[in-house]
């Protein structure tokens, strides 16, 4: 079978986006790759690691991406073509080495790839990467569709060497977990020899130390990455990832970039006007390139900008419109400015061919409102009742059930700082609606951390964090620190699954596999807290009774920083994934059910989705299809009537 | 018809500041537990009959109903509930004597119930470490002694009782205060489906005399900011003249004033009408004696009330169990007043709180005794 590393020149391939961008990283001969796994972009470093020895990479799972971004560099530093992968956010945080990479430059090629979500499928926020392009003044690439995603991949590394400076190529889940036909190019057989140069002057990119320094060197570094940026708006002009389709005055000139391209081409066909409506797709979308804008720009009157949330283009290219002189400042332009788009959500065919219906003041076929009514009726009455909630035999939902006991046992109105992982669902009744706070990786503790300290201000509330064993490394420590320094009366919970579990069990430091399955030392998250200054507890949250006389004794210790780690790995893990440890069966003449003394806990309060009411018999029962079998729901029975059977 | 489950224990009671933590809806069900003495529900529960409503001492109540049901009628008085006599006593056995609070007599007539085969199972008030009062279950006479002074913070005793009824003790005994036999004499008289098969196996209620309790985190934070983290080791509030408790700790005795204590009284222990421990076979508290507390302060003041309480009192002298002496004369009309006085501060505090002078929240204004408590009789 074909796959990304043998695929040979010349071949077609059904490729996802994300497979599609790490066949461009083969194809330009990268040779490191770093990431941290989010949310759409965990396939690229998934897909190459399983490349690592054919194609003679070195692939890791880094501890955060500010720091995949520093090994990613080191790799460039030494002359080997890099690439760092993380999800938008991720940019955020590696964005303070970023400002200072940007000025120092890089030498082998460096690509940062950041994979967005517009609509926060899977994020917490829509928040994007954008801006960094413009505000850290580094070339901004987004492919519009499979095969650009590939290509434009190993472009990317080629124009970062060029410029010798880092390029950002941005993708959106639309692209990266879409799926289209892609014709593979050359694999190169590379033989990199990896050496850091430092002999040369300071002001020597190629030979000399990578520093930045305070001053006027700063400030020639800084126009020295400018003069780079307008190189590369020198060669966007002729950029083969710049295109334009449509009739040669159009009524109206579409600028859009990205998956939205597809739409455009999708929403011009739906409201039948190709002959009144050009479409300009820019690959490059930072910085601009002015002539070929221009070019276009003044065949029309009127232009709209079609871009997923905030109106990064549209800005661009109306402040580009003033420079080019009154008869472009002049022009109509449609977009997020004048409310014909949304500054938020993801678009879709449907909604890009209202936007041209109203703009062009055509008609437009939509369904009838029976029709939609309808579906709507069909999805409501059809679909089942369920909530999002914990996987049946998820160690959180236990370690939530024994939290949520000993917060409402210590009467103190008491509550927990959630982070980013599966755990952030206990915010919902799955989890017991513990969780009172979320942001972004590591800030649960760091919040903990303050509420902690409000002692001397009255505030008797028991304060709890939790972070999954990934998070821990990623972020916590930092905000740990802080708490133990500053003795701040907190519970830190490690809800520690073996694995990244939400993205798919990518390993972490607390694991003793890296990314391509060999072997590592790992770090033992109970020693380094220990270590740090907390009081720590180790706790199987599947023995209930336990979990909560230690959480509860833990929690009601006034004295500095608790570490718990509740240790129990995911039912989903690959270890554990369809091994039961126990037969569960509930007893329907020892079921109480809905009488006092019960009242249905398993199945009103408790949830686990392996458990099921029996309307008719007005008793619990087991689903033997759902259940894994981890003896939770036995635990948890007043009656005695889940009963469970050690599988041998 | 107006739901009487979980939801309401918890807005009627506990948000209104009537619970003491008796412990009546503990161990029925996982929804309700009991932490350093206070009853807390982990997780809301929509039913709309429950046996936590029905069995809570500050949930609706006709007391004269309940006195017919467990009492002989003609034992029956306003002022203190069943009566068959007062008497004075203490423990005969100097090692029971020393170990308690002050006569000893609770623990003598448990041992004794537990030696006669009265009961084969004791719920009394356990531990008082770190002044978290438990409660324990014991089965044999020589482990009663060891849970024998006054705790002061409500153990939930009656959640000890449901645990015990569901296990193998076919005859249990219990030592409560007030509020805790007026639960079980509403689980007696009205038990649950259920419960009905078993609590028959409810045979012995030793009451206590009860003026209040603390609220167990009132004075955990009270006895912290006073007491550091000094071991304490015992507590009594002296009827003397120094107005203060005496707090033995292992560097000594601290005397805390009383108004600062008194700040640590449980809410919920103003709004009850029960001073002597009215649902109880047998009642017992200090003594007090008209030359002044100290010369009776190794004595007990009991009150019979039943048959059965008759009858263990009668083989505690049979027994050598207990040592008698007379009682001073007025003191039941002392006792009568004390109590008196309870029942009507609780129906002022009850008629303050709903606002209106003939809404006692949980006592009915039509029960018979309200209406003699309040002279409309």
């Amino acid at each position: 079978m074909t796959t990304l590393n043998t695929g040979r020149k010349g071949e077609k391939m059904l490729l996802m986006g994300n497979e599609a961008i790490a066949r461009g990283a083969l194809e330009a001969g990268v040779n490191v790759v770093t990431g941290y796994p989010g949310t759409p972009s965990s396939e690229i470093i998934d897909r190459l690691s399983k490349a690592d020895r054919e194609r003679n990479l070195y692939v890791e799972w880094s501890v955060n991406e500010k720091v995949a971004t520093e090994v990613a560099a080191a790799g460039s530093f030494a002359g080997l073509r890099s690439m760092a992968v993380m999800k938008m956010m991720g940019v955020n945080v590696a964005s303070d080495f970023l400002m200072h990479l940007v000025m120092t430059g890089t030498r082998g090629g460096l690509v940062l790839v950041s994979a967005e979500d517009p609509g926060a499928i899977s994020s917490l926020t829509e928040g994007e990467s954008r801006y960094y392009s413009k505000f850290l003044e580094f070339p901004l690439l987004e492919p519009g569709g499979f095969q650009e995603a590939k290509d434009m991949t190993k472009w990317a590394f080629e124009l970062s060497e060029k410029i010798n400076n880092i390029v950002m190529l941005r993708t959106v889940t639309r692209i990266s977990h879409g799926s289209g036909n892609v014709v593979l190019g050359e694999l190169p057989e590379t033989s990199p020899r990896a050496h850091f140069e430092f002999n040369g002057t300071i002001l020597d990119e190629q030979t000399g130390p990578i520093l930045t320094v305070p001053g006027p060197f700063a400030v020639n570094l800084h126009a020295r990455q400018q003069n780079k940026l307008q190189a590369a708006a020198n060669l966007f002009e002729d950029c083969p990832f710049n295109t334009y389709e449509g009739p040669e005055n159009p009524e109206l000139l579409i600028i859009t970039s990205s998956v939205c391209h597809l739409y455009c081409i999708e929403a011009v066909e739906l409201v039948d006007a190709p002959d009144r409506v050009g479409i300009l797709k820019l690959g490059t979308t930072w910085p601009l390139p002015a002539k070929f804008l221009k070019k276009h720009m003044q065949r029309t009157e009127r232009i709209l900008i079609i871009e997923e949330v905030l109106p990064f283009l549209e800005e661009n290219i109306q402040v580009l419109a003033c420079q080019l002189g009154a008869e472009f400042a002049a022009k109509k332009f449609h977009g997020k400015g004048d409310g014909t788009m949304d500054k938020v959500g993801e678009l879709n065919p449907t909604l890009v061919a209202g936007a041209l219906s109203r703009v062009l003041d055509l008609a437009m076929e939509t369904v009838s409102v029976d029709y939609s009514e309808n579906i709507n009726k069909q999805a409501v009455d059809n679909a089942p009742d369920r909530m999002l909630t914990f996987c049946p035999g998820c160690p959180h939902r236990a370690s939530f059930w024994s939290i949520k006991r000993v917060l409402e046992l210590n009467n103190q109105q008491g509550f927990v700082c959630g982070d980013i992982g599966c755990y952030g669902m206990g915010m919902l009744p799955c989890g017991f609606e513990t969780v009172k706070t979320v942001h972004s990786m590591g800030s649960g503790t760091g919040l903990a951390s303050g509420f902690g300290k409000l002692g001397q201000f009255g505030m008797d509330q028991k304060v709890l964090s939790v972070c999954g064993d990934s998070t821990f490394f990623h972020t916590v420590m930092p905000a740990l620190a802080n708490a133990i320094h500053h003795r701040a009366d907190i519970t830190l919970v490690v809800l520690d699954n073996s694995g990244t579990a939400m993205t798919g069990f990518q390993p972490h430091p607390g694991l003793t596999i890296k990314a391509s399955g060999t072997e590592l030392p790992a770090l033992d998250i109970p020693s380094i807290c220990r270590a740090m200054g907390a009081k720590v507890q180790v706790v199987n949250p599947f023995d209930v009774e336990n979990a909560e006389k230690v959480l509860l004794k833990t929690i009601e210790d006034p004295d500095g920083v608790k570490v718990v780690v509740m240790r129990q790995i995911c039912a989903l893990s690959p270890e554990k994934k369809s091994k039961k440890q126990f037969e569960i069966q509930v007893d329907e003449n020892v079921c109480i059910g809905e009488e006092c003394g019960c009242n249905r806990l398993c199945t009103r309060v408790f949830k686990c989705p392996g458990l099921v009411w029996d309307g008719e018999k007005k008793t619990s029962k087991i689903d033997a299809v759902l259940c894994v079998g981890c003896g939770v729901c036995h635990s948890i029975c007043p009656s005695g009537a889940i009963q469970r059977k050690e599988i041998a | 018809m107006e739901s009487t489950a979980s939801n309401e224990v918890v807005r009627d009671v506990q948000q209104n500041g009537l619970c003491t933590g008796c412990g009546a809806c503990v161990n029925l069900c996982p929804y309700f537990r009991n932490h350093r003495g206070k009853t807390i529900r982990l997780f809301e529960c929509d039913r709309t009959w429950g046996r936590c409503y029905a069995y809570c001492p500050r949930t609706e109540v006709n007391l004269t109903n309940l006195r017919k049901k467990l009492f002989q009628a003609d034992d029956l008085t306003m002022e203190l509930g069943a009566f068959k006599g007062l008497y004075m006593t203490q423990a005969g056995d100097e090692t029971v004597r020393n170990a308690a609070q002050h006569g000893g007599t609770v623990t003598a007539l448990m041992k004794l119930a537990l030696a006669e085969g009265i009961i084969d199972s004791a719920v009394v008030a356990g531990d008082n470490d770190q002044q978290v009062a438990c409660p324990e279950q014991v089965d044999g006479p020589d482990q009663v002694g060891s849970y024998s002074k006054s705790k002061f913070i409500l153990p939930p005793t009656v959640g000890k009782l449901n645990e015990a009824l569901k296990g193998k003790a076919e005859k249990i005994g219990v030592v409560a205060v007030p509020c805790q036999a007026q639960a079980m004499a509403k689980m007696r008289v009205n038990p649950g489906p259920s419960d009905a098969g078993n609590m028959s196996k409810l045979k012995l209620v030793v009451g206590l005399f009860c003026g209040w309790a603390f609220d167990g985190s009132k004075l955990r934070e009270l006895l912290g900011k006073e007491l550091g983290n000094t071991a304490i080791t015992g507590m009594d509030i002296p009827p003397s003249r120094h107005k203060c408790m005496e707090v033995s700790t292992e560097n000594g005795m601290v005397c805390l004033p009383m108004h600062e204590i008194q700040t640590c009284v449980a809410d919920g222990c103003g709004y009850c009408i029960d001073m002597t421990c009215e649902f109880s076979d047998i009642s017992v508290g200090a003594a007090r004696s008209p030359e002044g507390w100290d010369v009776d302060k190794e004595w007990n003041q009991v009150i019979v009330r039943s048959a059965l309480g008759q009858t263990l009192m009668d083989l505690a002298r049979d027994r050598g169990i207990l040592n008698f002496k007379e009682v001073p004369s007025g003191n039941l009309e002392k006792l009568q007043n004390a109590s008196m006085k309870k029942k009507r501060s609780c129906l002022a505090y009850l008629a303050e709180k709903s606002g209106r002078e003939d809404d006692f929240i949980f006592l009915s204004s039509e029960d018979p005794l309200i209406r003699r408590i309040r002279g409309l009789e």
